[in-house]
């Protein structure tokens, strides 16, 4: 048998190299492409525009009416109302932020009144229907939605979670557009 | 003057560790590439809050709606009025029964019912409410007959 000479017991050496050059361009790229987004959420529509829940035999609750009024030029909202009390206007604070954020606190704190208590089996069938000015800026809508979907609780572990107020939310058939618009 | 003697051979490069990176990477790209979010449009500034969600159960059919307005660099908008980015071309909504029409009949003839297929809407924070309210209107139309509806919006935590 044959066998080679030297060379087997010599070590091989790892190119570094061109793996080096190779991790580079994907740092870098990696680097460049990387996009901070804060995560998506969204608000199921359960019940939308005309539609209603089927008849059951058990009376439902009366559905709490939230109307949201908005600036025909700019959109922001002046005046939201609850079972007609008035939580926009009447709300603390100086600016429109500050304002529109104790009114849906005010608003998450009416909807926990009119349901008792979270996860209340009474209020299971509670509808929420909000009736808002054609021209208003959709955040309102959303920040309406999230105030009377629930509120955010830390529990003892330390994690989040959603303590449900209304699942069941619906629009008014949309208005129409106001003059100035 | 002494030379070297040079080998004219040509080296052998050893493939093993640059496919052992370029698979990694594959499989790297595979996972960290997000899908879901490839229909989103940038153009489209959510709104915030903090209870929106991602689904608990990832929804099988979507079809999103993407409501926004055209802006410049600096943020303004260029036209007053807001644009529906529908794939390919933006459309106001009363060009968007036809496109609804269009799709409903492509889930149809896929043989996805349409009862399954969640809408979901992604609306520029800025967008009217009413317009919101009008693309679901359409997408109820009889002959579209959209059922499950969604409203995005950016998770953010209250201070």
């Amino acid at each position: 048998m044959k066998f080679r000479g030297k060379n087997t017991t010599e070590k091989i050496e790892a190119q570094m190299a061109p793996m080096i050059d190779v991790v580079f361009q994907l740092l870098i790229f990696f680097m460049l492409t990387l996009k901070i987004v804060e995560p998506e959420g969204d608000f199921t529509v359960n019940m939308p525009i005309g539609q209603s829940v089927a008849e059951t035999d058990s009376p439902k609750p009366p559905v709490i009416k939230v109307r949201m009024k908005a600036d025909p030029t700019t959109g922001e909202m002046y005046s939201m109302t609850i079972a007609r009390k008035e939580l926009f206007a009447t709300a603390p604070g100086t600016t429109q932020e500050e304002k529109s954020s104790a009114a849906f606190q005010r608003l998450n704190s009416e909807i926990l009144k009119a349901i008792g208590s979270p996860g209340n089996p009474l209020a299971e069938d509670q509808e929420v229907e909000l009736d808002p000015d054609y021209e208003l800026n959709s955040k309102y809508l959303i920040n309406a939605i999230g105030a009377c979907r629930g509120r955010l609780e830390t529990n003892p572990q330390g994690r989040t979670e959603l303590v449900d107020y209304i699942k069941k939310i619906k629009f008014a058939p949309p208005r129409e557009k106001q003059p100035g618009s | 003057m002494r030379f070297k003697k040079t080998d004219s051979s040509v080296p052998d490069i050893d493939m093993t560790p640059m496919i052992d990176i370029v698979f990694q990477l594959i499989a790297f790209f595979m996972v960290i590439t997000n899908f879901e979010q490839t229909q989103a449009d940038e153009r489209v500034i959510l709104a915030k809050d903090a209870l929106a969600m991602p689904p608990e159960v990832k929804r099988e059919d979507e079809l999103t709606i993407n409501i926004g307005y055209e802006r410049d660099q600096n943020g303004d908008r260029i036209d007053p009025d807001p644009f529906i980015f529908w794939p390919g071309e933006p459309i106001r909504l009363d060009g968007l029964e036809a496109k609804l029409r269009l799709e409903a009949q492509i889930y149809k003839d896929e043989g996805t019912e349409i009862s399954d297929v969640t809408v979901v809407i992604r609306a520029d924070a800025e967008v009217p409410t009413g317009l919101i309210q009008g693309v679901i209107k359409t997408a109820q139309k009889e002959g579209i007959e959209f059922q499950k509806f969604a409203i995005k919006a950016r998770q953010s935590v209250e201070q």
